[in-house]
């Protein structure tokens, strides 16, 4: 059972074992030492690959599993193969034998057979369809939309990501334009709340404070064992941090990968997104980029 | 309970048969091979090639030496399970229908196929059980099945004392297996949905049809009597019965194959289907085949079942606790009667 393998580090390479090869050849036999608990322990001397002698000790437990067996099953389990299997070694081989899915088989009484059928498909496509339309936030990919996300305040959706840095560099016009360009010029119905965005763009959020994205940094791909009193050390090189908010799972309490950093001025946010953009933080590389404003 | 699948063959499973022993299993099907598996982890031994048409019918006899298969090109042929060889032929005017041994090996059954004005034949061979003997050309009793409508499955009772055929509309007739009369005629299942399946139970006392008619009856060897119906909402392919100490029957069948395409898996309904055996009540299925099943069989020592399916999968499935555990209300109260 237990088998624990301690390897001794080799003996050391005095002149004796140098110049005397045969003498680390004479092995001691085996020896074998029966514990209290039933156990074994065999400790061996052997050489190693490098030519020394090294000493293993095992602890064995053995147990005895007695399993019946027909004497003419086990005569035929023992018959070389056959036809196209002939000459191929034993045990399953892929290309005629796979696994299938797991499958619960549970007898009930009362099985309703009829019903089930008449009613299964509706219903299993309705459940299928809910299971299958897995909600997922495009900017935390969390397990909700991404109307209720609760960073959509402070951060875009994961794929617009790449333009984030641009769009800021622009100024906060480069997404609201577009939107606005909607409202205005094409023919398409904007509601109104994206019309115009450049200005307000808060209608929905009653009462919802406005954060200062203008200094908030997003910062991506952080190692999922990060603090958030880590990211705080080190980006408080670059300035005051007013808030460091590091996304955690909920279940698993582990990072998610994603951080933002907000500083109480801009130009030093401007100045920590250009030094520890590329920084390399635990075994990932950090991505630093301003955060940008919510489009939903 | 994980299924092994078992991909052997290139086109449409016929029929699938357990050792005695339960630990082989040789699979038939229209693509002229016939494979030999070991039920435990699915390793295919081997395969037995030589026929030039497609299979319909295998059998092993109970020592499991001796193979015995059935096909479209005419022949009937004899090999030794170990070696693969093949040891006789014996040709038809018309297909092969079924194969079957009787219990003790000694008579091989087989049934040709009523076809291009030949009528349907049974014949019955008194086989030696030893690879290395020749075996006979001759059968040891010859029934030309004229009267009674085309046959479609046949077998052997216990102790070779009836042959029992089912037929195209549904009847089931009993024959002297010494004389080759015709004994008695039960009319079981529905008219002109033809009998599908025959299987019996472990000392073939009684067997289990199945039908087109979307049901399976529980039949007395010796009476014809039908002493269970269980009912399903498909066109049955086969069914058979669990040995002891388990008492269910399973059934197999799906949608016919030429409309499967036309259909989703779910309403083909491709699932196994477990009833109990006394009750006739359904307690469970099995899914996965994407087609219909041709066969289910189960190992005589009930631990698995498999099935072989129009898709060319044979699905083998090893079964859980809560199988042999479960058990009816009355049964449970019985057995609790039986212990104060």
């Amino acid at each position: 059972m237990a088998a624990a393998s301690v390897q001794t580090p080799p003996a050391r390479t005095d002149w004796a074992e140098d110049s005397e090869p045969d003498l680390a050849t004479v092995l001691p036999p085996p020896q074998v030492t029966k514990n209290k608990d039933g156990t074994e322990t065999i400790v061996t001397f052997f050489i190693n690959e490098d030519g020394k002698k090294a000493k293993r000790t095992q602890r064995i437990r053995r147990t005895i599993v007695k399993k019946k067996e027909n004497p003419r099953v086990a005569e035929r389990r023992a018959w070389p193969k056959m036809g196209p299997e002939a000459g191929k070694p034993a045990g399953p081989r892929s290309d005629t034998t796979t696994l299938g899915e797991n499958i619960i088989f549970r007898p009930v009484m009362g099985f309703k057979s009829g019903q089930q059928q008449e009613k299964a498909p509706e219903e299993d496509k309705k459940a299928d369809a809910l299971k299958k339309m897995q909600i997922k936030c495009r900017i935390c990919s969390g397990d909700h939309f991404t109307t209720k996300c609760p960073f959509k305040d402070t951060m875009a959706p994961e794929g617009e990501a790449g333009s984030a840095a641009v769009d800021m560099d622009g100024g906060m016009g480069g997404g609201g334009e577009d939107a606005g360009g909607l409202g205005v010029g094409s023919s398409s119905y904007v509601p109104p709340h994206l019309r115009g965005k450049t200005g307000s763009g808060t209608g929905e959020r009653m009462g919802g404070r406005e954060r200062d994205d203008l200094a908030t940094l997003r910062v991506t791909n952080v190692s999922e064992f990060a603090e958030e009193e880590d990211l705080r050390q080190m980006f408080e090189r670059y300035g005051r941090v007013t808030r460091v908010f590091l996304a955690k799972d909920r279940d698993t309490g582990r990072a998610k990968g994603f951080a933002f950093v907000s500083y109480a001025d801009r130009s030093d946010a401007a100045r920590a997104c250009e030094k520890m953009d590329g920084y390399g933080f635990g075994h990932l590389i950090l991505r630093v980029e301003f955060a940008k404003k919510s489009t939903t | 309970m994980r299924p092994i699948l078992l991909q052997g063959h290139e086109r449409a499973l016929t029929q699938v048969k357990f050792s005695k022993e339960g630990d082989l299993i040789f699979s038939v099907s229209k693509d002229h091979l016939v494979c030999a598996w070991y039920s435990a982890n699915g390793e295919r031994f081997g395969a037995y090639k030589g026929h030039q048409g497609a299979l319909w019918t295998v059998d092993v006899d109970p020592s499991t030496t001796l193979l015995a298969t059935g096909a479209a090109d005419s022949t009937m042929r004899l090999w030794e399970v170990r070696t693969g060889k093949l040891l006789k032929t014996w040709d038809y005017p018309t297909a092969v229908k079924r194969v079957e041994f009787s219990e003790d090996g000694k008579q091989l059954l087989a049934l040709t196929e009523k076809r291009t004005g030949h009528l349907s034949n049974i014949y019955v061979y008194d086989i030696n059980p030893d690879p290395e003997a020749s075996q006979t050309e001759e059968p040891s009793l010859r029934i030309t099945v004229d009267e009674l409508p085309r046959v479609t499955v046949a077998g052997i009772s216990c102790l070779s004392k009836y042959i029992v055929t089912g037929h195209e509309d549904g009847s089931i007739s009993q024959w002297d297996a010494k004389t080759g009369e015709l004994i008695h005629t039960a009319f079981s299942h529905d008219e002109n949905q033809l009998v599908s399946d025959l299987q019996w139970s472990a000392d073939r006392t009684y067997f289990i049809t199945s039908s087109k008619d979307k049901t399976a009856k529980l039949h007395d060897t010796s009476s014809l009597e039908v002493l269970k119906t269980y009912v399903a909402d498909t066109p049955l392919n086969s069914a058979a019965i669990t040995p002891e100490p388990t008492q269910y029957v399973i059934l197999g069948g799906g949608q016919a194959a030429m409309d499967v395409t036309t259909t989703s898996a779910r309403q083909g309904k491709f699932e196994a289907r477990f009833y109990h055996k006394v009750f006739e009540e359904e307690i469970g299925r099995v899914r996965g085949h994407f087609g219909p099943l041709n066969y289910v069989a189960v190992s005589p020592t009930g631990h698995c079942y498999c099935s072989g399916g129009e898709d060319g999968y044979v699905r083998v499935h090893h079964f859980d606790p809560p199988y042999f555990d479960f058990k009816f209300e009355v049964e449970r109260e019985r057995e609790q009667g039986l212990r104060f």
